[in-house]
């Protein structure tokens, strides 16, 4: 005998299932366009840039750097992964929704049960998964080419992987943040904006230390206020102690993968904030 | 028809722009020699700020900066002065940015060990001051790298600066993963310092213990030059005997043949001349009454 309260209940769950579901079918599919149209848009041809610039540093700096060739590859690859990043993350990501608003194709899209705030997620997510792609394959290129230098397995290969998660993360609050910048702005200013966020975010450290050495209060609260209030990508720096195969500690890692979720969210919660106002009749 | 237009103007233009830039190649005046020694306005602080989150590539470049500012000169006074520089006439060369160079590299990565080992071996050539602040910087952002110690114990070393050397090189023989001949190098300075064996053991770990193909060079010139130190001296005693013997210096090296053979001397069997360390056959001087290097010898003369 079946209880019937227990079956409503169940039923209630599964009706209320059936629209995440929808919700999520959305934001993959959202995510995957976005995906494609990165790659349409020839974004990871920057690869073979990539690819051709680690030859020529591992076959030619071996000869200018005295023995010091391991170290270049690590400091030039994963400097390239970052500033390559770097760009696409801003140059692509502020036009991902300002495309769709050009193009005019938002209003086919938001004309469908799909909310602001969801297009803006699926868009994000897409870019996220083009800048993994572009990562996790120059990651493999610097491996091969430490590979090439020792003519077999080196040590540093392993070493450098958690560098390059953190250049991952790193890259995933700068895209968030282009995101929030073209949600109200035209896609110069943001990328303007963003890059701007991208210095001062490897400047956050001189804010503390103002914050610190101001004497006046107010100075102090404003100083401290801009150093919580921008990212603090200094904790996304270990390309050069990668170099020298020093790996950060666990709980480091740990601490900056959690703080670069949350910050992207409540950058991403922003950005929907202003998006979900603006009108575009 | 339209391509072919476009085709022709892209390798005329190419044409034009190599033509245009041969001709103002030609009346621009070598600015790049009248920078190359202008103080870096860069102060190795605030690199570190500008480079962002690049700091390791940007010492990577002024690693490999110094090298071919050291390069560069030495190529340059071969050059002008009709022969090779040794490691020990380096202070001829005007390396005023070295110091600056070096200290940049390590500001942006103090991690990075090769410009202190580079600057432990050319500094002292030029003041070791600049030596010794490089090492102890070095020291400071990484306590625990014995090698530092080892290089600034050896700068101590060429300033004949015993009891500091010594010191140095007991600090680092105690720290952990230090080899034991520190600590023994350390009391060797402390009652030999100036002794050649001395200077040999040091020079051999520091032969042994570096992976720059540039320092293991230099090193390995300076020990080419205290084992021909040693032939020498060596030398001198069968020549002295000679004369002692027959009341005269010796005309040729096949006089003295026995004599070089029983000092266990390498010989070259085609005029029974000493070869020193380098294979280079040794001269005999002051009308066969001393020897010296040959001007063609690969030892470093100090």
């Amino acid at each position: 005998m079946t209880d019937p309260t227990t079956t409503t209940t169940a039923s209630a769950t599964a009706e209320a299932s059936i629209p995440r579901r929808a919700a999520l079918l959305t934001l993959i599919a959202i995510a995957r366009n976005a995906f494609r149209e990165a790659v349409r848009d020839r974004v990871l041809y920057n690869l073979v840039l990539f690819v051709l610039l680690l030859i020529g540093g591992a076959i030619f700096l071996g000869e200018l750097s005295a023995g010091q060739e391991a170290k270049i590859i690590i400091d030039l690859g994963l400097s390239a992964m970052l500033l390559f990043g770097v760009f696409i993350a801003i140059f692509v990501g502020v036009g991902l929704v300002y495309k769709e608003i050009e193009r005019r194709t938002l209003y086919a899209i938001l004309s469908k049960p799909v909310g602001r705030g969801q297009f803006l997620l699926g868009k994000y997510l897409g870019l996220c998964a083009t800048l993994l792609v572009n990562v996790v394959v120059m990651g493999v290129g610097v491996s091969l080419a430490l590979a090439y230098l020792d003519r077999g397995w080196n040590p540093l290969i392993t070493k450098i992987w958690p560098a390059i998660l953190l250049i991952y993360f790193e890259l995933a609050i700068i895209t968030s943040v282009a995101l929030l910048f073209s949600s109200f702005s035209s896609p110069a200013l943001s990328a303007l904006l963003t890059f701007f966020v991208f210095v001062i975010g490897h400047f956050s450290g001189d804010l503390k230390a103002l914050a610190n050495s101001s004497s006046s209060g107010a100075a102090r609260l404003l100083f401290r206020a801009l150093y919580y209030l921008f990212p603090n990508f200094s904790n996304y720096s270990a390309i050069t102690t990668a170099s020298h195969g020093l790996v950060p500690d666990g709980s480091s890692i740990g601490l900056a993968v959690v703080y670069a979720i949350v910050y992207s969210s409540l950058v991403l919660a922003a950005a929907t904030l202003i998006f979900s106002g603006r009108n575009f009749k | 028809m339209k391509s072919a237009a476009l085709i022709l103007t892209i390798v005329v233009g190419l044409a034009v722009v190599v033509l245009l830039s041969r001709a103002l190649d030609a009346r621009r005046t070598d600015t790049q020699a009248r920078f190359a020694e202008e103080p870096l306005y860069v102060t190795p602080v605030a690199a570190k700020r500008l480079t962002l989150a690049f700091n390791g590539l940007a010492a990577d470049w002024y690693w490999m900066r110094s090298l071919q500012y050291v390069g560069g000169k030495i190529v340059t006074y071969e050059d002008t002065h009709d022969g090779r520089i040794d490691f020990g006439w380096l202070g001829n060369l005007d390396l005023r940015l070295l110091p600056s160079l070096l200290r940049t590299s390590t500001t942006l990565d103090p991690q990075f060990m090769a410009p202190y080992e580079y600057g432990a071996m050319i500094l002292p050539e030029l003041n070791s001051d600049h030596a010794i602040n490089l090492l102890n910087a070095g020291i400071a952002a990484n306590p625990s790298a014995w090698r530092l110690y080892q290089h600034l114990g050896y700068v101590y070393w060429k300033r004949n600066d015993y009891q500091k050397a010594s010191e140095v090189y007991t600090a680092g023989a105690k720290l952990p993963g230090a080899p034991p001949w520190m600590m023994a190098i350390g009391a060797r300075m402390k009652a030999e310092g100036g002794a050649r064996d001395a200077a040999r053991e040091m020079y051999r770990h520091l032969y042994d213990s570096s992976n720059d193909d540039a320092v293991k060079h230099m090193v390995g010139n300076q020990l080419m030059r205290l084992d021909s130190l040693d032939e020498r001296d060596a030398i001198r005693r069968v020549l002295k005997d000679f004369e002692v013997k027959s009341g005269r210096c010796v005309s040729s090296w096949r006089e003295v043949f026995e004599g070089l053979r029983a000092a266990h001397l390498k010989i070259d069997q085609a005029n029974g001349a000493p070869l020193d360390p380098s294979e280079t056959p040794y001269e005999l001087i002051k009308n066969g009454c001393d020897v010296d290097l040959d001007i063609n010898t690969k030892v470093p003369i100090k």
